[in-house]
């Protein structure tokens, strides 16, 4: 299985290399001087030279693209024209808290959503099924900034209990995790409710049933874990998306995450930061469908990865 | 299939991908700050703490808890000394003597003298430092050092706004030992003579602490502040309403009666400097012609404009400079009379109106502003397309035409505000003849030639006296000729715990928090 991981991560150099060209002619392409935002809404011509220069945008496009091809494999991403500190550290400073918000949010989420996703589809029709569905059609509907500042004065404004925002300590992460979960674990129940019923239907469950297979086994074994295949799919891209920040709860609660800092990159046209942040989405997204590839064979053995 | 019965919830557990006990979270900081913290809401990040370095009015902010000028401005925008006692200018103002205040060190135990100013100065108007304000001190020849506590200014040309120049956040004295040790890197390495000592910046928040070993007796009152930054309107007012900061800025207008009806906080309401106008193409027909730029003015409720954009926060523009800049000179406003906009319109040739197009950036503001213009100019037969664009579009459209002719720019609806709190600033970089766009900010392609006289002749000369006259004049012909839609004057709304003293905001938008005190 490692030596399965580790080709595929050799499989996936192209794909880098790829995106890296795209983005870097992609952020050129947009309209707006780079050289002007920087210099700031007050500068003169002059100045907008002196930063145009600085940044080295006066070059040819050509030289600046082996320049910065040949930064980026000595592992030098450069410096963000917006603040001037080198952009591993910018992302750096932001990565871990967007880290934690995703694998908190998604932990919680997945638990709850495949949980009443089940609950839903065992009870197809009935009470608990109802109820389920009115939670997962309000989780998506519920608009997350509408959420997350009803909960903020709540919890913060009129209990005081809870920080407003902000990156601090366990407390903090506790809103917006809570907020970000909400509309995964409702996307997770309603996905893991179809997938299970789908399957249900399926001969080999009948089959099972006709055996005189207890239901309990029936529904854990022969159901859910069939059921799971395409639930751990969308659990991975959900989980992919989120590792690109989640711009709507950063806003709310202050978060120091990515989407924040890719939203503010691309209105700046900071060219280094938006390009590293591009390259290191697609690298969490190949790394987590390696992973999600080798649960699929945890969850069913008859998959078997070559 | 045959599977050991404790299979399912071992696959469920791994596809949740849920590590056995997750770590704590990184560098974690207490949540609760002692009573005598100043905690303040900023909207954005921080993009730096070198003065020279930076062009927003948040991080220019930032810069002055940690450093000081030469000479400051007072809450209402009023120049003041700060590190120098008294300047004398010579009658060129070509020359500028500077007595400096002495006993002051920088924090890093550097003394400020004579030298400093030499530095620093040197430093920003040196082109191979690219710094982002470089342009704000061009025009310095050299400072001569006369003795420890006096240092002479030497320009290449006359110019007298310097003063009022070197109290913008570019003119801020950095420590000469910190310049040289830091080099580039003095942008997360401040070291100032101010009231706050720099601890920590990081990503969305920074924390400065009190400096013992202040210049200004019993200062400053409060053991630190820490800015933290929260782009969301309602979380910065909750924020402010659980306790955990004591000041946010900036408070929308639209939310003001929330914070009105919260019993702890309050509203802080003061005239900014920041005029808000449309300008037209005065090279263009039709506003080419003088009656139809006035029409427009005639046409528009400027009362209701402040109503309805910024739900009454806002003041009228009756000069082309805000009140509370240097050498504002008041004029009679073009009143509300549509039907003497119309009968101008008709002298002019368009008694049905025309068509025309509007720019400007698409924040919510502007494009609110946009759409009333579009309905006042409606009325009386101004058909006008709205533009709203995102600013890399605008800055691009406005600013890559290098001949006047080929403009495409129509009318656009645009805001400034002078930082260096003088008229100069105010007039010349936006209504100056030689100042067309990508030069610098005329949108209106206006040019006046006794308007640049006026606006020339009032930087030759450091004499108030003379310079309050010419700008008086220059004032006047540019109300007449209207290249404006004149709009009105933002107020800057924020909101502040009452336990929270002598914290200002000045009219340019940003923090003075020296004197600030918590009861």
């Amino acid at each position: 299985m490692l030596g399965y991981a580790l080709r595929r991560l050799a499989g996936a150099v192209p794909v880098l290399v790829a995106v890296s060209i795209f983005v870097f002619a992609f952020v050129r392409l947009l309209p707006g001087d780079p050289a002007r935002l920087v210099a700031g809404p007050d500068a003169t011509a002059q100045d907008v030279a002196l930063v145009r220069e600085e940044m080295g945008l006066d070059r040819p496009i050509w030289e600046q693209y082996l320049r910065y091809v040949g930064q980026t494999l000595q592992g030098d991403l450069g410096r963000s024209t917006k603040t001037k500190l080198p952009v591993a550290e910018e992302i750096g400073q932001r990565f871990m808290p967007t880290f934690w918000l995703t694998v908190v949010a998604m932990v919680w989420a997945t638990a709850i959503g495949v949980l009443i996703g089940v609950i839903s589809g065992v009870k197809r029709g009935k009470w608990q099924d109802r109820l389920g569905m009115v939670f997962a059609v309000s989780g998506i509907s519920f608009p997350s900034f509408w959420m997350g500042l009803l909960l903020i004065n709540v919890f913060s404004v009129r209990l005081g209990w809870l920080p407003t925002g902000g990156y601090t300590d366990w407390k903090s992460l506790i809103l917006p995790s809570f907020t970000l979960g909400t509309t995964v674990a409702a996307i997770l129940a309603r996905f893991s409710r179809s997938a299970f019923v789908e399957v249900s239907q399926e001969d080999y469950v009948r089959t099972a049933r006709m055996k005189g297979v207890p239901e309990r086994r029936v529904v854990w074994h022969h159901t859910l874990r069939n059921a799971l295949i395409p639930v751990i799919t969308m659990t991975g891209l959900e989980f992919g998306s989120l590792l690109g920040g989640a711009i709507v709860i950063e806003t709310v609660f202050a978060w120091p995450g990515l989407g924040r800092l890719l939203i503010d990159s691309v209105s700046y046209r900071d060219y280094p930061v938006i390009q590293a942040l591009i390259l290191l989405f697609a690298l969490e997204f190949v790394i987590i469908n390696i992973v999600v590839d080798q649960l699929y064979a945890v969850v069913n053995p008859e998959i078997r990865l070559r | 299939m045959t599977h050991s019965p404790s299979l399912p919830r071992r696959s469920l557990i791994a596809a949740l991908g849920v590590t056995a006990a997750l770590p704590w979270l990184g560098h974690v900081t207490p949540a609760l700050a002692a009573a005598n913290d100043l905690t303040v809401g900023v909207p954005d990040n921080l993009t730096g703490l070198d003065p020279a370095d930076v062009n927003d009015t948040l991080s220019q902010s930032a810069c002055r808890l940690i450093f000081q000028g030469l000479y400051g401005f007072d809450p209402d925008m009023k120049l003041v000394p700060v590190l120098a006692e008294s300047y004398e200018a010579d009658e060129t103002a070509k020359v500028f003597t500077f007595k400096l205040r002495q006993g002051v060190t920088f924090h890093d135990g550097t003394p400020f003298n004579a030298e400093a100013v030499k530095v620093n100065f040197e430093r920003v108007a040196n082109p191979d430092n690219r710094l982002k304000r470089q342009s704000l001190l061009a025009m310095l020849d050299r400072v001569e050092v006369v003795d420890p506590q006096t240092a002479r200014v030497h320009l290449k040309e006359p110019f007298g706004a310097f003063v009022n120049t070197i109290a913008h956040p570019a003119g801020m004295m950095l420590s000469p030992k910190a310049i040289a040790q830091f080099g580039k890197e003095i942008n997360r390495n401040p070291v100032g003579t101010g009231p706050f000592t720099f601890v920590s910046w990081n990503a969305d928040t920074l924390r400065t602490k009190k400096n013992e070993k202040y210049w200004r007796q019993g200062l400053p009152k409060v053991q630190s502040v820490t800015f933290r930054s929260v782009p969301e309107n309602g979380a910065r007012i909750a924020m402010l309403q659980a306790g955990e900061a004591q000041f946010i800025y900036p408070l929308p207008t639209e939310m003001a009666p929330v914070v009105q009806r919260s019993p702890n906080v309050e509203i802080v309401d003061k005239p900014s400097i920041i005029a808000r106008y449309v300008s037209m193409n005065c090279m263009q027909k039709p506003f080419n012609d003088v009656r139809v730029r006035q029409a427009l003015n005639h046409a528009v409720n400027k009362e209701a404009y402040a109503k309805i954009v910024y739900n009454g926060f806002a003041g009228p523009l009756d000069a082309p400079i805000p009140p509370k800049l240097g050498f504002y000179s008041k004029q009679d406003p073009y009143p509300y009379d549509v039907a003497k906009a119309k009968k101008l319109l008709a002298e002019a040739g368009y008694p049905n109106g025309f068509e025309t197009e509007m720019w400007a950036n698409n924040n919510t503001l502007s494009q609110r502003g946009m759409q009333f213009m579009q309905q006042q100019l409606a009325a009386v037969g101004v058909k006008v397309t709205v533009l709203p664009m995102e600013s890399g579009v605008l800055n691009d459209r406005i600013w890559s035409v290098q001949k006047p002719e080929d403009a495409q720019l129509k009318m656009y609806y645009g805001g400034w505000s002078s930082s260096t709190g003088d008229a100069d600033w105010g007039l010349r970089p936006l209504l100056w003849g030689q100042g067309f766009p990508p030069k610098l900010y005329n949108t209106a392609y206006y040019s006046n030639p006794e308007v640049d006289k006026a606006l020339e002749a009032a930087i030759a000369t450091a004499d108030p006296a003379k310079r309050e006259e010419f700008y008086k004049q220059a004032q006047a012909l540019i109300w007449k000729d209207a290249p404006w839609i004149f709009l009105g004057v933002e107020n800057v709304l924020s909101a502040q715990s009452k336990r929270l003293s002598g914290m200002y905001r000045i009219p340019d938008g940003g923090l003075l928090i020296e004197e600030a005190a918590l009861s």
